[in-house]
Protein backbone atom coordinates (compact mmCIF):
# COMPACT_ATOMS: atom_id res chain seq x y z
CA UNK A 1 0.00 0.00 0.00
CA UNK A 2 1.12 3.26 -1.11
CA UNK A 3 2.29 5.86 2.00
CA UNK A 4 -0.88 8.28 2.67
CA UNK A 5 -3.45 5.44 1.23
CA UNK A 6 -5.88 3.46 2.81
CA UNK A 7 -7.64 0.29 1.41
CA UNK A 8 -11.32 1.00 0.69
CA UNK A 9 -12.28 -2.14 2.58
CA UNK A 10 -12.76 -1.72 5.35
CA UNK A 11 -11.89 1.85 6.23
CA UNK A 12 -13.95 3.28 4.11
CA UNK A 13 -16.69 1.44 3.27
CA UNK A 14 -17.21 1.32 7.37
CA UNK A 15 -17.61 4.71 7.15
CA UNK A 16 -20.41 4.91 4.53
CA UNK A 17 -22.22 1.80 6.33
CA UNK A 18 -22.07 4.14 9.83
CA UNK A 19 -23.81 7.26 7.82
CA UNK A 20 -25.98 4.80 5.71
CA UNK A 21 -27.39 3.20 9.22
CA UNK A 22 -27.73 6.75 10.91
CA UNK A 23 -29.42 8.15 8.39
CA UNK A 24 -31.77 5.34 7.85
CA UNK A 25 -32.33 5.05 11.60
CA UNK A 26 -32.98 8.71 12.74
CA UNK A 27 -35.08 9.07 9.62
CA UNK A 28 -37.51 5.85 10.94
CA UNK A 29 -37.35 7.35 14.32
CA UNK A 30 -38.37 11.13 13.53
CA UNK A 31 -40.95 9.80 10.81
CA UNK A 32 -42.52 7.77 13.76
CA UNK A 33 -43.03 11.38 15.42
CA UNK A 34 -43.38 13.60 12.91
CA UNK A 35 -47.08 12.44 10.76
CA UNK A 36 -47.00 13.56 7.79
CA UNK A 37 -50.45 16.63 7.41
CA UNK A 38 -53.43 16.09 5.51
CA UNK A 39 -55.86 18.59 5.16
CA UNK A 40 -59.22 18.33 3.71
CA UNK A 41 -60.06 17.02 0.24
CA UNK A 42 -58.77 19.53 -2.34
CA UNK A 43 -61.52 22.32 -3.47
CA UNK A 44 -61.10 25.15 -5.60
CA UNK A 45 -63.65 26.75 -5.09
CA UNK A 46 -62.73 27.18 -1.17
CA UNK A 47 -59.67 29.32 -1.50
CA UNK A 48 -57.40 29.48 1.64
CA UNK A 49 -56.10 32.76 3.00
CA UNK A 50 -53.40 33.19 2.76
CA UNK A 51 -52.36 30.70 -0.23
CA UNK A 52 -48.52 29.27 0.40
CA UNK A 53 -46.42 27.91 -1.88
CA UNK A 54 -44.32 24.62 -0.97
CA UNK A 55 -42.03 25.39 1.75
CA UNK A 56 -38.54 25.20 -0.48
CA UNK A 57 -40.39 28.13 -3.06
CA UNK A 58 -41.52 30.43 0.10
CA UNK A 59 -38.38 32.44 -0.24
CA UNK A 60 -39.33 33.21 -3.88
CA UNK A 61 -42.89 33.73 -3.11
CA UNK A 62 -42.31 36.09 -0.59
CA UNK A 63 -39.34 37.83 -2.97
CA UNK A 64 -41.92 38.55 -5.51
CA UNK A 65 -44.66 39.45 -3.16
CA UNK A 66 -42.44 42.90 -3.15
CA UNK A 67 -41.87 43.02 -7.23
CA UNK A 68 -42.93 40.46 -9.10
CA UNK A 69 -39.34 41.48 -11.18
CA UNK A 70 -37.21 39.94 -8.31
CA UNK A 71 -38.09 36.87 -9.73
CA UNK A 72 -35.07 37.93 -12.20
CA UNK A 73 -32.55 38.13 -9.09
CA UNK A 74 -33.83 34.63 -8.38
CA UNK A 75 -32.52 33.65 -12.15
CA UNK A 76 -29.48 36.31 -12.00
CA UNK A 77 -28.51 34.37 -8.71
CA UNK A 78 -28.87 30.33 -10.05
CA UNK A 79 -27.37 30.87 -13.44
CA UNK A 80 -24.36 33.11 -11.73
CA UNK A 81 -23.76 29.87 -9.16
CA UNK A 82 -23.97 27.79 -12.43
CA UNK A 83 -21.24 29.52 -13.88
CA UNK A 84 -19.07 29.56 -11.02
CA UNK A 85 -16.27 27.76 -11.65
CA UNK A 86 -15.72 30.11 -14.51
CA UNK A 87 -16.40 32.80 -13.12
CA UNK A 88 -13.74 32.85 -10.39
CA UNK A 89 -9.90 32.42 -10.07
CA UNK A 90 -8.39 29.02 -10.54
CA UNK A 91 -6.96 27.96 -6.96
CA UNK A 92 -3.53 28.30 -5.67
CA UNK A 93 -3.20 26.33 -2.46
CA UNK A 94 -1.85 23.10 -2.76
CA UNK A 95 -4.34 21.29 0.03
CA UNK A 96 -8.56 21.54 0.49
CA UNK A 97 -9.30 23.80 3.02
CA UNK A 98 -12.70 25.25 4.03
CA UNK A 99 -12.77 29.40 2.64
CA UNK A 100 -10.08 29.27 0.33
CA UNK A 101 -8.20 32.32 0.32
CA UNK A 102 -8.88 33.16 -3.57
CA UNK A 103 -12.50 32.30 -3.12
CA UNK A 104 -13.47 34.73 0.07
CA UNK A 105 -15.68 36.67 -1.97
CA UNK A 106 -17.68 33.89 -3.67
CA UNK A 107 -17.79 32.64 -0.17
CA UNK A 108 -19.66 35.43 1.23
CA UNK A 109 -21.92 35.53 -1.19
CA UNK A 110 -23.26 32.56 -1.28
CA UNK A 111 -23.54 32.35 2.53
CA UNK A 112 -25.13 35.91 2.17
CA UNK A 113 -27.72 34.36 -0.34
CA UNK A 114 -28.28 31.02 2.13
CA UNK A 115 -28.86 34.15 5.37
CA UNK A 116 -31.50 34.96 2.52
CA UNK A 117 -33.17 32.58 1.74
CA UNK A 118 -33.38 31.37 5.48
CA UNK A 119 -34.74 34.58 6.13
CA UNK A 120 -36.80 34.78 3.38
CA UNK A 121 -38.19 31.43 3.94
CA UNK A 122 -38.74 31.92 7.65
CA UNK A 123 -40.79 35.47 6.96
CA UNK A 124 -42.97 33.66 4.75
CA UNK A 125 -43.85 30.80 7.22
CA UNK A 126 -44.13 32.86 10.33
CA UNK A 127 -44.85 36.10 9.86
CA UNK A 128 -47.66 36.16 6.64
CA UNK A 129 -51.44 36.13 7.52
CA UNK A 130 -54.56 37.11 5.73
CA UNK A 131 -54.31 38.77 1.94
CA UNK A 132 -50.37 38.05 2.64
CA UNK A 133 -50.40 41.10 5.48
CA UNK A 134 -47.27 40.79 8.04
CA UNK A 135 -48.48 39.66 11.37
CA UNK A 136 -46.63 38.60 14.36
CA UNK A 137 -45.32 35.11 14.84
CA UNK A 138 -45.86 35.32 18.02
CA UNK B 1 -22.68 -10.53 -6.19
CA UNK B 2 -23.97 -7.78 -4.73
CA UNK B 3 -21.06 -6.97 -2.41
CA UNK B 4 -18.44 -7.26 -5.29
CA UNK B 5 -20.64 -5.03 -7.41
CA UNK B 6 -19.91 -2.22 -4.27
CA UNK B 7 -16.60 -3.27 -4.13
CA UNK B 8 -15.98 -2.28 -7.70
CA UNK B 9 -18.06 1.22 -8.11
CA UNK B 10 -15.53 2.77 -5.03
CA UNK B 11 -11.55 2.28 -5.83
CA UNK B 12 -9.37 -0.54 -4.57
CA UNK B 13 -7.57 2.39 -2.14
CA UNK B 14 -8.36 5.77 -1.33
CA UNK B 15 -6.26 8.67 0.27
CA UNK B 16 -6.32 8.97 4.04
CA UNK B 17 -7.02 12.33 4.04
CA UNK B 18 -10.10 12.09 1.86
CA UNK B 19 -11.30 9.64 4.57
CA UNK B 20 -11.29 13.40 6.90
CA UNK B 21 -15.14 13.97 8.18
CA UNK B 22 -14.71 17.40 8.67
CA UNK B 23 -14.41 18.42 4.82
CA UNK B 24 -17.25 15.99 3.55
CA UNK B 25 -18.95 16.10 6.56
CA UNK B 26 -20.46 13.25 4.01
CA UNK B 27 -23.41 15.47 3.52
CA UNK B 28 -23.28 14.01 -0.43
CA UNK B 29 -23.59 10.07 0.85
CA UNK B 30 -26.06 11.28 3.46
CA UNK B 31 -28.18 12.57 0.78
CA UNK B 32 -28.04 9.66 -1.72
CA UNK B 33 -29.02 7.62 1.39
CA UNK B 34 -32.36 9.89 1.90
CA UNK B 35 -32.78 9.10 -2.14
CA UNK B 36 -33.03 5.60 -1.87
CA UNK B 37 -34.99 5.51 1.07
CA UNK B 38 -37.38 7.94 -1.08
CA UNK B 39 -37.04 5.57 -3.67
CA UNK B 40 -37.81 2.51 -1.64
CA UNK B 41 -40.97 4.38 0.33
CA UNK B 42 -42.38 5.82 -2.89
CA UNK B 43 -41.90 2.24 -4.63
CA UNK B 44 -44.27 0.64 -1.51
CA UNK B 45 -46.71 4.04 -1.41
CA UNK B 46 -47.28 3.47 -5.49
CA UNK B 47 -49.37 -0.01 -4.69
CA UNK B 48 -52.32 2.38 -2.94
CA UNK B 49 -51.61 5.93 -4.63
CA UNK B 50 -54.27 6.17 -7.72
CA UNK B 51 -53.36 9.34 -10.03
CA UNK B 52 -56.74 10.36 -10.65
CA UNK B 53 -58.33 13.54 -9.02
CA UNK B 54 -61.39 12.00 -7.70
CA UNK B 55 -59.56 8.95 -6.60
CA UNK B 56 -56.00 10.48 -5.44
CA UNK B 57 -57.62 11.45 -1.95
CA UNK B 58 -59.68 8.50 -0.69
CA UNK B 59 -56.39 6.23 -1.73
CA UNK B 60 -54.59 8.51 0.84
CA UNK B 61 -57.38 8.25 3.03
CA UNK B 62 -56.93 4.33 2.71
CA UNK B 63 -53.49 4.24 3.06
CA UNK B 64 -53.69 6.13 6.23
CA UNK B 65 -56.79 4.57 7.83
CA UNK B 66 -56.87 0.92 6.49
CA UNK B 67 -53.46 0.01 5.33
CA UNK B 68 -50.89 -1.47 8.52
CA UNK B 69 -47.77 1.23 8.22
CA UNK B 70 -49.32 3.02 5.70
CA UNK B 71 -49.83 6.34 7.72
CA UNK B 72 -45.81 5.57 8.60
CA UNK B 73 -44.53 4.78 5.11
CA UNK B 74 -46.18 8.38 4.02
CA UNK B 75 -44.47 10.69 7.11
CA UNK B 76 -41.14 8.70 5.95
CA UNK B 77 -41.92 9.54 2.75
CA UNK B 78 -42.25 13.03 3.43
CA UNK B 79 -40.04 13.33 5.88
CA UNK B 80 -36.91 11.81 3.55
CA UNK B 81 -37.77 14.52 1.10
CA UNK B 82 -37.39 17.15 3.41
CA UNK B 83 -34.48 16.21 4.27
CA UNK B 84 -33.25 14.96 0.75
CA UNK B 85 -33.12 18.70 -0.41
CA UNK B 86 -31.50 20.34 3.04
CA UNK B 87 -28.99 17.90 2.82
CA UNK B 88 -28.68 18.59 -1.18
CA UNK B 89 -28.61 22.16 -0.49
CA UNK B 90 -25.99 21.81 2.51
CA UNK B 91 -23.71 19.85 0.42
CA UNK B 92 -23.62 22.50 -2.43
CA UNK B 93 -22.96 24.93 -0.12
CA UNK B 94 -20.15 22.66 1.41
CA UNK B 95 -18.62 22.14 -2.38
CA UNK B 96 -18.99 26.39 -2.34
CA UNK B 97 -17.32 26.85 0.87
CA UNK B 98 -14.04 24.79 0.35
CA UNK B 99 -13.46 25.63 -3.57
CA UNK B 100 -14.24 21.96 -4.52
CA UNK B 101 -16.57 23.25 -7.59
CA UNK B 102 -13.32 24.97 -9.38
CA UNK B 103 -11.53 23.36 -12.30
CA UNK B 104 -11.23 20.59 -13.15
CA UNK B 105 -13.99 19.79 -11.43
CA UNK B 106 -16.74 21.78 -13.18
CA UNK B 107 -18.21 19.57 -15.14
CA UNK B 108 -19.06 17.46 -11.72
CA UNK B 109 -20.44 21.12 -10.42
CA UNK B 110 -22.70 21.33 -13.79
CA UNK B 111 -23.94 17.39 -12.86
CA UNK B 112 -24.19 18.62 -8.66
CA UNK B 113 -26.72 21.84 -10.25
CA UNK B 114 -28.84 19.58 -12.10
CA UNK B 115 -29.43 16.99 -8.87
CA UNK B 116 -30.21 19.95 -7.30
CA UNK B 117 -32.59 21.73 -9.60
CA UNK B 118 -34.58 18.32 -10.52
CA UNK B 119 -34.38 17.36 -6.78
CA UNK B 120 -36.66 20.80 -6.10
CA UNK B 121 -39.06 19.87 -8.97
CA UNK B 122 -39.07 16.36 -7.59
CA UNK B 123 -40.38 17.90 -4.32
CA UNK B 124 -42.80 20.30 -6.20
CA UNK B 125 -44.24 17.78 -8.56
CA UNK B 126 -44.62 15.37 -5.62
CA UNK B 127 -46.25 18.28 -3.53
CA UNK B 128 -49.65 17.84 -5.47
CA UNK B 129 -50.02 14.33 -5.38
CA UNK B 130 -52.30 14.02 -2.08
CA UNK B 131 -54.91 16.26 -3.48
CA UNK B 132 -56.12 17.74 -0.25
CA UNK B 133 -56.10 21.71 0.19
CA UNK B 134 -52.10 22.33 1.35
CA UNK B 135 -51.53 20.31 -1.87
CA UNK B 136 -53.48 21.60 -4.63
CA UNK B 137 -53.17 25.49 -3.40
CA UNK B 138 -49.24 25.46 -3.28
CA UNK B 139 -48.75 23.36 -6.48
CA UNK B 140 -51.08 26.52 -7.66
CA UNK B 141 -49.05 29.28 -5.98
CA UNK B 142 -46.11 27.70 -7.67
CA UNK B 143 -47.36 27.62 -10.91
CA UNK B 144 -48.10 31.47 -10.81
CA UNK B 145 -44.51 31.65 -9.29
CA UNK B 146 -43.37 30.00 -12.91
CA UNK B 147 -45.67 32.04 -14.77
CA UNK B 148 -43.49 35.00 -14.09
CA UNK B 149 -40.65 33.96 -15.30
CA UNK B 150 -39.39 34.57 -18.93
CA UNK B 151 -41.07 31.14 -20.63
CA UNK B 152 -42.88 30.36 -17.67
CA UNK B 153 -46.27 30.43 -19.60
CA UNK B 154 -44.57 27.86 -21.94
CA UNK B 155 -43.41 25.94 -19.33
CA UNK B 156 -47.04 25.90 -17.66
CA UNK B 157 -48.91 24.87 -20.22
CA UNK B 158 -46.35 22.23 -21.08
CA UNK B 159 -46.67 21.19 -17.14
CA UNK B 160 -50.50 21.71 -16.48
CA UNK B 161 -52.55 21.40 -19.87
CA UNK B 162 -55.91 21.86 -17.95
CA UNK B 163 -55.22 23.14 -14.45
CA UNK B 164 -54.20 22.65 -11.46
CA UNK B 165 -55.31 19.01 -10.10
CA UNK B 166 -57.14 18.55 -13.30
CA UNK B 167 -56.72 14.79 -14.53
CA UNK B 168 -54.06 15.44 -17.46
CA UNK B 169 -51.98 17.43 -14.89
CA UNK B 170 -52.32 15.23 -11.72
CA UNK B 171 -50.97 12.93 -14.60
CA UNK B 172 -48.10 14.58 -15.71
CA UNK B 173 -46.88 15.10 -12.22
CA UNK B 174 -47.39 11.54 -11.27
CA UNK B 175 -45.58 10.12 -14.53
CA UNK B 176 -42.55 13.39 -13.62
CA UNK B 177 -42.75 12.38 -9.85
CA UNK B 178 -42.37 8.86 -10.22
CA UNK B 179 -40.46 7.65 -13.81
CA UNK B 180 -38.61 10.54 -15.60
CA UNK B 181 -37.07 12.85 -12.34
CA UNK B 182 -36.13 9.81 -10.02
CA UNK B 183 -34.43 8.08 -13.29
CA UNK B 184 -32.51 11.35 -14.02
CA UNK B 185 -31.76 11.85 -10.45
CA UNK B 186 -30.16 8.21 -10.34
CA UNK B 187 -28.62 8.97 -13.91
CA UNK B 188 -26.95 12.04 -12.51
CA UNK B 189 -26.21 10.93 -9.15
CA UNK B 190 -23.95 7.85 -10.65
CA UNK B 191 -22.12 10.53 -13.35
CA UNK B 192 -21.60 12.62 -9.77
CA UNK B 193 -19.86 9.77 -8.39
CA UNK B 194 -18.24 8.50 -11.47
CA UNK B 195 -16.49 12.45 -12.25
CA UNK B 196 -15.74 12.22 -8.23
CA UNK B 197 -13.56 8.80 -9.27
CA UNK B 198 -12.00 10.26 -12.74
CA UNK B 199 -11.48 13.28 -11.01
CA UNK B 200 -9.21 11.68 -7.93
CA UNK B 201 -11.31 11.27 -5.04
CA UNK B 202 -13.47 13.85 -2.96
CA UNK B 203 -10.95 16.17 -2.09
CA UNK B 204 -9.45 18.46 -4.36
CA UNK B 205 -6.00 19.27 -5.49
CA UNK B 206 -4.46 16.84 -3.62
Amino acid sequence: MKRGYQKSSPYFFRLIKIALALTVLALMALAALVPAPLQEQADLARVPNPVKSAWFLLWIQELVSYSKYLVYLVLALTVGFIVLPWLSRSPQHQGACWFPRESRVVCCVALATCVAVLALTLVAMCCRGANWQFVSPF
Amino acid sequence: MIKDFLKHLFPRAVLQRNLTLSYTLCLGGVAFTCLMLLAASGLLLLFYYQPAPAAAYPSILLLESSVWGGRYLRSLHRLASHFFLVLIVLHTLRVILTGAYQKPRELNWLVGCALLLLAVFEGYTGYLLPMDQLALWATQTGMELLHIMPLGGALRAALVPDGVGEPASLLRFYVLHILMIPGALFFLSGLHFYRIRKNKGVLPYL
